[in-house]
């Protein structure tokens, strides 16, 4: 009797416990569906650009009545995530594009076709924005994303370690000799010291490798995204170059595979790194900010003439995109925000906060001025009177990029072997790309 | 049967069913899905799967790198296991004697459990820093723990059997705890006493306990994925002899979203893992006693 009246207790508090799941469930399937109305999530993968964000999203927010909830992933996590979520249903309304992946999402159906709202919204006109970028995110007429920002590289220099080691500060007429030559000094001087020129792995292609590799004339990828570049002669002379001059002057292999390269150069560890805009407010904000410095990317004499030519001096440049997912429950709400930050305003203020450079031509000055007491011209410079080259990408961008980077290593531990080390980036590189 | 056993016997099904339902939810339809899509060429996010019969497989058999990482998992196996029995037993041996702090020692050796997984490999990835880590500090040397090819594959073994010598301990010292005293006692008027005891007495009554240690460890050691993806960077001249055939399946199937490729690749280990468990199946009648 007892027994029974036990199990009955039991039995009542499984099934009690089971409804008040199935009943939270519900209520929160409820809330979400009714503040559905009001709420729209936003995915991206940058942590730095959350604030400023943030603040933009919540203005367009109070005057439309909608909390908007940002999620910040992993660069990883963060495609795993979206991938996942198409299969399972459970997406962000909106989010950001990348040239690693755009054309795999573009024409797949998970992405809103824009054309419809951009007609209609005065807002958002696609001839405003840097032409790479509206490229990248209109396949076929049909617009997936509204450009977001795009960004350049510069270099950045620690005053305090140049002084040290009696070197001169980079200026806009160095070229990349110049600059491996500067950083192989310090390199030598501040052996000691634990201190070294410059610092660039595997990794750090846009910002690095890939803007010397197209100022020597070089490609990382045929024009019409069917072939690799990496047995292109001159990509290939320009891998040399950053095998023999670059790499000799950077920290051995095994500590750029085990610290980053911000994290040395705050350190005090690095003389100059390159850098993309999207990360000037960590230096801005970096506890010696003030022995910092920024000059314009060094070109390639290729001609041999001691002038730089325009396309002698490239900077790689890329834009992210806001897209919406196809499903979303609140379609028009989704446009309304991406339309929000897409339009001069949010643009101008997105400039004004720093948070990146705007996609938005002409706006790029509101962003230098953004950073008072640091001058960070040399990002708009580069833009102003030289030549941008597109990141390069394909719809497969996503996997033969890691892929190169892990056949490199090979090269950035043994330098000599950089040439057979490329054959293989292009066939490898040419297979990815023949499977599209 | 009776009323009474069929009212048990539906109350029992009832009571387990949120396991099966969850195990066929979140296990064996997840397993069919695998077994299904390693004989197609996935699309992207999971659409337009199309049947290619063996053709992952194919590639598979022919791709050097699948009998690189599945050698790097056996190679971590081979290091790990022996050392995640040995270690525990002999701790497990110890503190299963009054000595002082007992309870202190079993906490000590129990804690590295306690901790998530992801923040110790953290700690290690940091220890382990060739120019600025712990261990080089104090040791005053530059060894290269994490890239040097011929020694990563150790330091991340260390990491894992420091991590599971707590739990090990545990099961060992529940094992030794069930063997009566008398065994000893009896042993020790015929003369057989401390390390013979251990061999003699020990060993053979607790390897039901090591026998199931050594499976579930052989079989979790093969799956070895978070330590390498958490202490060690890509870019590191020492991850191809390291990268497992779990995180092989993990590039594969998310990073590369080739579903079709990483599933044949799962699919693969599984057959490893069971026909390795088949012959410890096999070998368990020769060594192992059950009273």
């Amino acid at each position: 009797m007892i027994r029974k009246f036990i199990a009955g207790i039991l039995t009542a508090a499984m099934v009690m416990g089971l409804t008040a799941c199935g009943q939270s469930a519900d209520a929160s399937g409820q809330t979400s569906a009714s503040a559905g109305g009001k709420t729209i999530r936003v995915a991206i993968w940058d942590n730095n650009q959350l604030k400023g964000l943030q603040q933009i999203a919540d203005k367009w927010g109070q005057e439309n009545g909608y909390k908007v909830e940002f999620d910040v992933l992993g660069w990883d996590s963060y495609w795993t995530m979206l991938e996942a979520g198409v299969s399972g249903g459970e997406m962000p309304d909106v989010f950001w594009m990348h040239s690693a992946n755009a054309l795999k999402f573009e024409n797949s159906g998970v992405l809103l076709p824009l054309n419809d709202y951009i007609e209609k919204d005065d807002a958002i006109d696609m001839d405003n924005y840097f032409e790479g970028i509206t490229d990248l995110y209109t396949k076929d007429g049909v617009y997936y994303a509204i450009p977001k920002d795009h960004d350049t590289i510069a270099v950045v220099y620690n005053k305090k370690i140049f002084d040290k080691y009696g070197v001169d500060y980079p200026d806009d007429n160095w070229t990349w000799e110049d600059f491996a030559d500067a950083a192989m000094t310090i390199s030598q001087k501040g052996a000691d010291d634990g201190i070294y020129g410059t610092y660039c792995n595997v990794g750090n292609d846009q910002d690095t490798w890939y803007n010397i590799v197209y100022s020597y004339g070089g490609k990382v990828i045929s024009d019409d995204k069917k072939s690799s570049g990496y047995d292109d002669p001159k990509t290939i002379e320009a891998m040399k170059f950053v095998a023999n001059k670059i790499i000799p002057a950077c920290p051995p292999q095994d500590a750029m595979a085990s610290t980053g390269g911000d994290t040395m150069f705050f350190s005090g560890l690095i003389g100059m790194l390159c850098q993309g805009s999207w990360v000037v407010n960590n230096f801005y904000t970096a506890d010696n900010a003030s022995d910092y410095a920024w000059a314009m990317l060094p070109y390639a004499d290729v001609n041999d003439d001691g002038k730089c030519e325009k396309e002698e001096r490239c900077s790689i440049y890329n834009g992210l995109g806001w897209s919406i997912y196809a499903q979303t429950k609140n379609p028009d709400a989704a446009w309304s925000l991406i339309s929000a930050l897409g339009s001069k305003e949010g643009q101008t203020e997105q400039s004004e906060l720093g948070i990146t450079m705007s996609s938005y031509k002409g706006l790029s000055d509101s962003f230098i001025n953004a950073y008072k007491g640091m001058d960070i011209s040399a990002f708009v410079k580069i833009e102003d009177e030289e030549t941008l080259v597109f990141k390069p990408y394909s719809k497969s961008a996503g996997i033969w990029e890691p892929d190169v980077e892990d056949i490199l290593v090979s090269a950035w531990t043994n330098p000599g072997t950089m040439e057979e080390v490329l054959a293989k980036c292009a066939e490898t590189m040419n297979t990815t790309i023949a499977e599209e | 049967m009776s009323a009474r056993k069929r009212s048990e016997s539906i109350w029992g099904l009832l009571f387990v069913l949120p396991t099966i339902i969850g195990l066929l939810v979140l296990n064996y339809y997840p397993i069919v899905q695998i077994v299904y899509q390693s004989f197609c060429k996935t699309g992207d996010f999971g659409l337009g799967n199309v049947f290619i019969g063996f053709g992952n497989y194919a590639k598979l058999f022919k791709d050097p790198e699948v009998y690189r990482c599945l050698w790097n998992s056996i190679k971590y196996s081979v290091l790990s296991i022996p050392l995640t029995l040995l270690i525990p037993l002999v701790l497990a041996v110890l503190l299963n004697k009054k000595i002082k702090f007992r309870d202190f020692y079993r906490t000590v050796y129990f804690l590295p459990m306690v901790c998530a997984p992801a923040a110790v490999a953290m700690v290690w990835k940091w220890m382990y820093n060739q120019d600025y880590g712990l261990l080089n500090h104090l040791l005053g040397r530059k060894i290269s723990w994490v890239t040097d090819p011929k020694i990563a594959m150790l330091s991340v073994v260390v990491v894992g059997v420091w991590s599971a010598i707590g739990n090990n301990m545990i099961l060992f010292l529940g094992g030794l705890q069930e063997i009566p005293k008398d065994y000893y006692e009896a042993a020790q008027i015929d003369g057989c006493t401390g390390v013979k005891a251990f061999f003699h007495i020990t060993v053979p009554l607790i390897s039901p306990m090591l026998f199931f240690v050594l499976q579930t460890g052989i079989i979790g050691a093969l799956q070895l994925f978070d330590l390498p993806f958490m202490i060690m960077d890509n870019s590191s001249r020492a991850w191809p002899s390291v990268k497992t055939i779990t995180y092989l399946f993990y590039e594969y199937a998310f990073e590369k979203s080739n579903r079709g490729y990483g599933s044949a690749i799962v699919m693969f280990t599984m057959a490893v893992i069971g026909v390795i468990t088949i012959i410890l199946q096999k070998s368990e009648k020769k060594w192992v006693c059950y009273d």
